[in-house]
């Protein structure tokens, strides 16, 4: 390939680019809001921190922190989220600074609909904006606060402007260019507007993950409340109780979370191993065999393996007061 | 005889506190049982405890404050870890992303000139 071929090619790739990003036109919010939202939103109640130089993520966050009544600052974030190295913020790091002060961090589906109905239940949400050009040129966080359906027109506080506007099309566009990527703070035992199961109790599971078990307990047990055909929620407050060491509550978690789904195979091992620590090895048996079926092959069959491991040496009887099934 | 188990008690306390993250052997995770039905399934590709410490070694490379350093690896999970032990340097993150693309795009560019690759051959 020649230099004034490359060239070329260059002009081409930009001009591909510039005719996919307004290839379409017409409202963008107006289908959606006509799907079940309300035609303006706007939560002006919500906090400001303009950001410094470079700093969008602790201003971000610390915004929309604020707003679910932690209290921080942009420059108290800093020090928590901010990469010298990379002059900005990363995603995980966000989302582990928001477990660090007790809140949920709950990132939503990628769609319209969901920031929509998050905005809807009076939650600001933290997105990741890729922007082409202007005064931030790259990767950018902002909170959106509201959208206006008949001007087509997305509210946010960002950077140093604490109310600006947007074009639909425009932030669509922005926020496609980082996969949709966006993060709404939960306080504990309050679910979100429109929840998704798996996301939410992603984001619970990750606080007990990392040691903030009381915080996850509000988060499972609204997850109860709400989802109560669900096995995950038990299984997690089965685990809970497991990690204070309360075996005959994690027992009954793990069991309500196999009832509720024989086809668990999470729920069957974690009883199998409460039941043979309480002594009841026949019916540990059982259990496990259960989860060796069904983990077989997944992600789950090495720890399956290994419950069923110690289950198998022969041993003493069974415990006096072993539940039947 | 009691001094003794009231310290061996402390230790193990301490060793506790300072691991929130070390699984409890026996039993599937929450996270892991939530991640084993959602979308990510690239578990345990990376070892945890390897991607905890090269975690830890860029972020004082990239100029995070010593004495912030452990707190922010710990509230990271596992995956989470991975995610960043593989990727830190090219994540979205600031301003300076764009810079990088740019530069990746300049390379290409180079290469393809002077003959090393030839990626650019659908335009004639």
């Amino acid at each position: 390939m020649t230099v004034p071929g490359l060239v070329r090619a260059v002009l081409l790739c930009g001009a591909a680019l510039a005719v996919a990003g307004c290839a379409s036109h017409g409202p963008v919010l107006e289908p959606i809001v006509a799907a079940g939202h309300p035609e303006r939103v706007e939560l002006e109640a919500t906090p400001f921190f303009p950001q410094e130089q470079y700093q969008c993520g602790p201003a971000a966050l610390a915004t929309v922190l604020a707003a679910a009544a932690v209290e921080v600052t942009a420059e108290s974030l800093v020090p928590e989220v901010y990469l010298p190295g990379r002059q900005g913020s990363l995603q995980p790091e966000l989302v582990a600074t928001t477990r660090r002060h007790e809140r949920v961090p709950y990132i939503l589906p990628p769609t319209v609909d969901a920031l929509l109905a998050t905005l809807d239940g009076g939650l600001p949400v933290l997105v990741l904006q890729k922007l082409g050009a202007g005064p931030f040129p790259g990767w950018h966080y902002a909170v959106v606060i509201g959208y206006d359906a008949a001007r087509d027109q997305i509210v946010l506080r960002s950077g140093t402007e604490r109310r600006r506007e947007m074009p639909a099309r425009q932030f669509l566009a922005s926020w496609d260019r980082a996969d949709r990527w966006a993060l709404a703070i939960l306080q504990p035992g309050v679910l979100p507007p429109a929840a998704d199961f798996t996301r939410y109790m992603e984001a619970a599971a990750g606080l007990e993950a990392v040691g903030r078990r009381d915080t996850a307990a509000l988060a499972y047990e609204a997850a109860v409340r709400q989802w109560p055909t669900e096995a995950l929620p038990q299984l997690a407050l089965g685990n809970l109780a497991y990690a204070r060491g309360d075996l005959a509550a994690a027992e009954r978690g793990f069991r309500a979370a196999a009832r509720l789904d024989p086809r668990d195979a999470a729920a069957r091992n974690n009883r199998a191993e409460v039941l043979r620590q309480l002594g009841c090895v026949t019916l540990a048996r059982r259990e496990i065999e259960a989860a060796r079926a069904l983990a077989a092959g997944g992600p789950l069959a090495a720890a399956v393996e290994a419950t069923a491991g110690k289950l198998a040496a022969p041993s003493d009887r069974d415990a006096a007061g072993c539940p039947a099934d | 005889m009691k001094n003794r188990f009231v310290v061996y008690m402390l230790c193990l306390a301490m060793l506790n506190v300072g691991s929130p993250l070390v699984a409890q052997a026996e039993l599937v995770t929450t996270l892991q049982a939530v991640e084993a039905s959602a979308r990510t399934q690239d578990l345990a590709a990376v070892n945890a405890a390897l991607a905890r410490e090269e975690v830890r070694a860029q972020f004082a490379l990239l100029g995070v404050e010593p004495t912030q350093v452990e707190s922010r690896v710990a509230a990271l999970t596992d995956s989470e870890l991975r995610t960043l032990a593989g990727q830190m340097a090219e994540m979205p993150a600031g301003a300076d992303a764009l810079a990088v693309i740019g530069i990746v795009f300049l390379v290409l560019l180079i290469l393809e000139a002077v003959g090393v690759i030839d990626v650019f051959k659908k335009f004639p």
